[in-house]
């Protein structure tokens, strides 16, 4: 949490904020989508760059990802969902820094640089994680706003999100992590250990975790039985419509929201593991 | 506020005499470097002096750049040794935004420095983290534009400004803060000509408002000339310190150190005269010791050259009243007709903006003709994609840093072969053989991101021959490069065409379009408007100069005799004084040697 | 390159301060989504239509016609599956759920459109600005407006980085699935390279310019509330109290029996 607000003193940190926004916004633009299934839903290209430059460039990453979200808004498709949209795609540019080293079992304890096959494994958690956490976000925000059904954006958004980069993902920041470092650039090296915050941030892993595949595990099958079921198996089996539909999914899904809320304030990322790297700049 | 900084600083510059840089034994090491990029250097620059500071890559021209205002220590990372002080103060124990109001630093990439959404804004910036009130702001911004010579364009995006605009409006930005120390590391490297012209147009103006000192990295001499004083680096130390007409007279050292010399200076200095900095003066000094082009050499020379292009093959591209009109309806080629024979090595030049690069971008099929036709090897280029017409035409951009991005050298160089489905044994061997041709043999498992501006240029050349292509496009292939790096690579095209590639280079670099090309195309407006030999193109001055385009020196001064010179050898062979014998000694009359000899530091 | 969505023009919206515009547009959205009959988002619509007329914004909301229709169209199409209502009217869809359908479909197309209004009518530097005077702490805006200037140069590169790729034979169109995912390696890498070869130069640059120099700073881009945008932001505070009244309080332009 604390080197999110700090990062806001380093000019070079800064300028990765704008930077990270300016690329996320710029590549929509020239990349044509992959299409998945041709006129229903395309991987955009640009869903690599949050959680690589998430473990490249931490805190910087989750407020880039978030204003060039924004800006790619700008483009046309600004409206009641670029809110949930700013503060989702800072989910996914948070989660994998803070996480990363902090998934027990299926951490690696070492660097994200992408040389073995643990890291990986990592590096595939971390961005699943992500991409939910930044699905059910954005998909409880448009179903407050009766705008679009939960399953059906939900599930999109964390496709999206996931499929590009856990694939591709591991290679580009392979192709990276090690280029970057040896500029002085990674978060850790240009931030003090001072401005970091401190801590095992157990609990705020957990919230994370919790929050995300809990509010969408919860939110589909609310929003699937409680609303697609019953015009295939007739009306009222689920007793008092009231319950079912949106307003019970709304608020069934608040305390995961919650959950993510706090999972900002509690987690803690690891600053040892590029303990190493020298903080210095290149010629 | 402000002025009390200022009259504090001044009262420190009158204790310690009135220098507006002083650096004492500075040596500074960047972090993880091997090497001193600053090495016990000792300058002391005068308020409202003009000092031009000359050196290749990795001299120390930057670095000391950084010192003026802070950046080194404060920003950058390393190790400084000595002080250096700005009017008295020193830098070490000033903070670098304080020393902004002092000391306004210009940068050689203009993308880099620009942070604001209009051009208006983007001068105020500097002013406004200064807490000036608004109307002081609202003045300088007026002042700053109208200096620059960019009143008018207030409300536009830099985005959509040239080069050589941007490089202005980070001038006028800087300009804005009023310092009293303007210092421009290599603003107009990555420029082109008309770019180039605007940039010192101001540095000119600049010069002559008394306020201002100036501090330029440059390696581009032909603009030192107008110096107070040129101080040239080499490793981290000084080796030259004088007036121009001291330090540019020593022509064939400048270029043993990397510094592009004085084409006027190098010839007369390599013909034992007096010293000449202008085409003029070294015309007037070379016709009045009786120097003339000898005919027979020069009838020698129109011989093998017209051999030469009697030895040209079939014909491999050809453009037929080619018109090109980009999607938002800017018109870039109007009916340009232009044929490549096999063996040519042709330099395509022009303005930024004249079309010569959509000229170009056809023979590989990036762009597709709006009206008329091209053909590669006979073959119209419609219908065929830019995968098939890569076998053929080899695209080298201009940026190696666009197209840079495997882990190895090897796999960089071996991703053109790979795509075209060429057998893994074959792979090795084609890429050992692009690696020797480029002189990178034995370095394929480096990071190509961890080499040198200059390899990685050749990097990206290795990459299109591994695909074995007949004709080779390179697009400014020495733009962003140091002379020496210049030379380099075209010493390599060379090569490439002499062992029977077709080549062709799209530049503004005159003086390597003079020295290497066989032909030259001038694209003025979307159409061609010079073709021909390279001696019969630069000859017609005039012509070049409708184009924006400017010989080099030493072709100028081969024009004021009555033939283009295209090299500074050339020159020196072509030129006899049949009445030689009896001449006084030239040393009598050449007082800027002596000079440039006792200025050495 | 003309990415945004900007209109040069000098119209009674133009001139409005940015600050009211936004209050405008949050009034908009608050509005659009307060209930679900149509009625009040297709009146919205219309609204916002005749506001791209005053504003000159009819050439940015080509831009995105396609968008809009696709979205009307899914957003229909997926509510009359998934919500329910009393009354059949065909297959599976009820007469109250194809309502609620149209009305969403409504409601998302007339608050994009009323955004690329804002937008066609608002330049980079006011939102910027605007943002700071209502509170955003500066960096944050900075980073914000610097991204803004930032993207025509990647974007750009990106064109570029895709062509010199192209020269050198890479086919994304072609192979398998994992296949053409992994081509866009060589397309991502000098993307991200570029961004980060520059931020030392673009710290440099902002530090040479005396950024953070003092802890307050002076903002050369004036706003000024001047009587009509009073009018504007009042009438969007009223707005706001009714979209808010509409969907706590009170059971107006619901749509009976529709449960969801």
């Amino acid at each position: 949490m604390k080197e999110l607000l700090t990062m806001w003193r380093h000019t070079r940190m800064i300028i990765l904020v704008a930077l990270t926004a300016a690329v996320y916004a710029a590549v929509l633009i020239p990349f044509k989508a992959i299409p998945l299934i041709p006129g229903i839903t395309e991987i955009r290209v640009a869903q690599i760059i949050p959680p690589v430059a998430s473990l490249l460039f931490g805190p910087a990453a989750a407020w880039g990802t978030a204003i060039g979200n924004l800006i790619g808004d700008l483009f046309g498709t600004f409206g009641p969902g670029s809110f949930f949209g700013f503060i989702g795609n800072f989910f996914l540019g948070f989660i994998p820094y803070a996480l990363w080293g902090r998934l027990g079992f299926l951490s690696s304890g070492q660097e994200p640089a992408m040389r073995n096959s643990r890291q990986v494994v990592e590096f595939v958690a971390v961005v699943l994680v992500s991409a939910v956490a930044c699905a059910v976000i954005i998909a409880w925000g448009l179903e407050v706003l009766g705008l679009l059904p939960f399953a059906v954006l939900g599930n999109i958004i964390t496709l999206n999100n996931f499929i590009f980069p856990a694939i591709v993902g591991p290679i580009l920041l392979g192709l990276l992590y090690g280029r970057v470092k040896r500029w002085g650039l990674l978060w850790t090296q240009i931030m003090p250990a001072e401005d970091i915050s401190t801590g095992r941030g157990t609990v705020g892993t957990g919230l994370a975790i919790v929050g995300s595949f809990g509010a969408y595990v919860l939110g589909n099958w609310i929003s699937i039985s409680g609303g697609a079921l019953p015009f295939a198996a007739g009306f009222g089996q689920f007793g008092d419509p009231a319950v079912v539909g949106k307003a019970s999914l709304v608020w069934a899904l608040a305390p995961f929201m919650l959950a993510l809320l706090l999972a900002l304030f509690l987690c803690r990322p690891r600053t040892d593991l590029a303990a190493s790297a020298e903080r210095g700049m290149a010629a | 506020m402000e002025r009390a900084d200022l009259t504090e600083a001044a009262q420190l510059a009158s204790v310690d005499g009135n220098w507006a840089i002083k650096a004492d034994g500075v040596s500074f090491t960047y972090s993880g470097a091997g090497r001193k990029a600053l090495d016990g250097l000792n300058l002391a620059i005068r308020a409202g002096e003009f000092t031009v500071i000359a050196g290749a890559s990795g001299a120390g021209k930057s670095t000391f750049c950084y010192c003026c205002n802070g950046l080194i220590p404060h920003f950058v990372r390393g190790q400084l040794d000595g002080d250096v002080r700005v009017f008295g103060r020193s830098t070490g124990s000033s903070k670098i935004n304080q020393l902004a109001q002092d000391v306004g630093l210009v940068f050689q990439d203009f993308e880099a420095q620009l942070f604001s959404t209009n051009v208006e804004l983007e001068v105020a910036f500097g002013p406004e983290n200064f807490a000036l009130p608004r109307e002081e702001i609202r003045r300088r911004v007026r002042e700053s534009l109208a200096t620059v010579g960019l009143t008018g364009l207030e409300r536009r995006e830099p985005a959509t400004l040239s080069g050589g605009q941007k490089q202005r409006l980070a001038i006028a930005s800087v300009l804005a803060m009023e310092p009293r120390v303007i210092v421009m590391d290599e603003p107009t490297t990555d420029l082109d000509p008309v770019g180039k012209e605007g940039v010192f147009r101001v540095a000119r103006q600049l010069r002559e408002r008394a306020e201002f000192t100036m501090v330029v990295a440059e390696h581009e001499t032909e603009e030192a000339i107008g110096a107070d004083r040129v101080v040239v680096l080499d490793g981290g130390r000084i080796v030259a310190d004088g007036s121009p007409r001291a330090v540019l007279a020593r022509a064939d050292w400048l270029e043993e150190l990397g510094v592009q010399p004085l084409g006027a200076a190098q010839v007369l200095a390599r013909l034992g005269e007096p010293v000449a900095l202008t085409v003029e003066e070294a015309a007037a000094r070379l016709a009045d010791r009786g120097y003339r082009i000898d005919p027979a050499s020069a009838a020698r020379q129109d011989a093998a050259e017209a051999a030469r292009a009697a030895g040209y093959g079939e014909v491999v591209l050809e453009a037929r009243d080619l018109a090109y009109t980009y999607p938002n309806g800017v018109a870039a080629l109007s009916g340009a007709n232009l044929s490549v024979r096999r063996g040519e090595f042709v330099a395509v030049v022009g303005q930024n903006g004249s079309g010569k690069t959509t000229l170009v971008k056809h023979f590989n099929g990036l762009l597709a003709p709006t009206a008329g036709e091209v053909t590669v090897l006979g073959r119209p280029t419609t219908g065929q994609s830019v995968l098939q017409l890569g076998r053929s035409v080899g695209y080298v951009f201009q940026n190696p840093d666009h197209q840079i991005f495997a882990e190895t050298v090897f796999d960089e160089v071996a991703f053109g072969p790979r795509n075209h489905g060429v057998p893994p044994g074959e792979v090795k061997e084609r890429v050992a053989e692009a690696l020797a041709a480029v002189g990178l043999a034995g370095r394929d498992r480096e990071d190509p991101f961890a080499m040198t501006k200059g390899e990685r240029q050749r990097v990206a050349v290795a990459s299109v021959l591994a695909t074995r292509p007949h004709v080779i496009v390179l697009d400014e292939p020495t733009t962003g490069l140091d002379y020496r790096e210049q030379r380099r690579m075209m010493d390599l095209v060379r090569r490439l065409n002499e062992a029977g590639h077709t080549v062709i280079i799209v530049t503004h670099t005159m003086w390597v379009v003079a020295e290497y090309a066989h032909r030259t195309v001038v694209v003025k407006d979307g159409a061609i408007w010079l073709d021909g030999p390279t001696r019969a193109v630069m000859a017609r001055e005039e012509e070049l100069l409708a184009a924006s385009l400017k010989p080099p020196q030493v072709v100028r001064l081969g024009n004021r005799l009555g033939r283009a010179f295209l090299s500074v050898a050339e020159a020196v062979r072509l030129l006899e004084r049949p009445e030689a014998a009896g001449d006084a000694a030239p040393d009598d009359a050449a007082p800027g040697r002596a000079a440039g000899r006792g200025g050495r530091g | 390159m003309d990415i945004y969505l900007y209109v040069e023009a000098d119209t009674p919206l133009h001139r409005l301060d940015p600050r009211a515009k936004m209050l405008m547009l949050l009034a908009l959205l608050l509005m659009a989504v307060a209930v679900d009959h149509p009625v009040l988002p297709g009146g919205l619509f219309l609204l916002v239509l005749v506001l791209a007329h005053v504003g000159r914004a009819w050439r940015s909301l080509r831009r995105v016609r396609t968008l809009l229709f696709i979205i009307g169209v899914f957003s229909t199409v997926t509510w009359s599956l998934f919500a329910r209502g009393e009354t059949p009217l065909f297959g599976p869809v009820q007469v109250e759920a194809l309502l609620y359908g149209i009305g969403t479909g409504f409601k998302l197309v007339s608050t994009i459109a009323g955004s690329v209004v804002f937008l066609a009518t608002t330049k980079n530097e006011e939102i910027a600005t605007g943002l700071i005077r209502i509170g955003v702490p500066y960096p944050v805006a900075f980073a914000f407006s610097t991204a803004l200037r930032l993207v025509p140069t990647f974007v750009g590169a990106g064109v570029t980085i895709i062509q010199a790729q192209k020269s050198r034979g890479l086919d994304v169109e072609s192979g398998g699935f994992f296949q053409r995912l992994r081509k866009h390696l060589p397309l991502m890498v000098p993307v991200f390279a570029a961004a980060i070869r520059s931020t030392n130069q673009l710290a440099m640059a902002l530090e040479a310019k005396g950024f953070g120099a003092r802890p307050v700073r002076t903002y050369y881009l004036h706003l000024e509330f001047r009587p009509a945008d009073w009018i504007t932001a009042a009438t969007g505070a009223a707005l706001v109290v009714t979209a808010l009244y509409l969907r706590l309080f009170s059971d107006a332009l619901r749509i009976p029996g529709l449960i969801r």
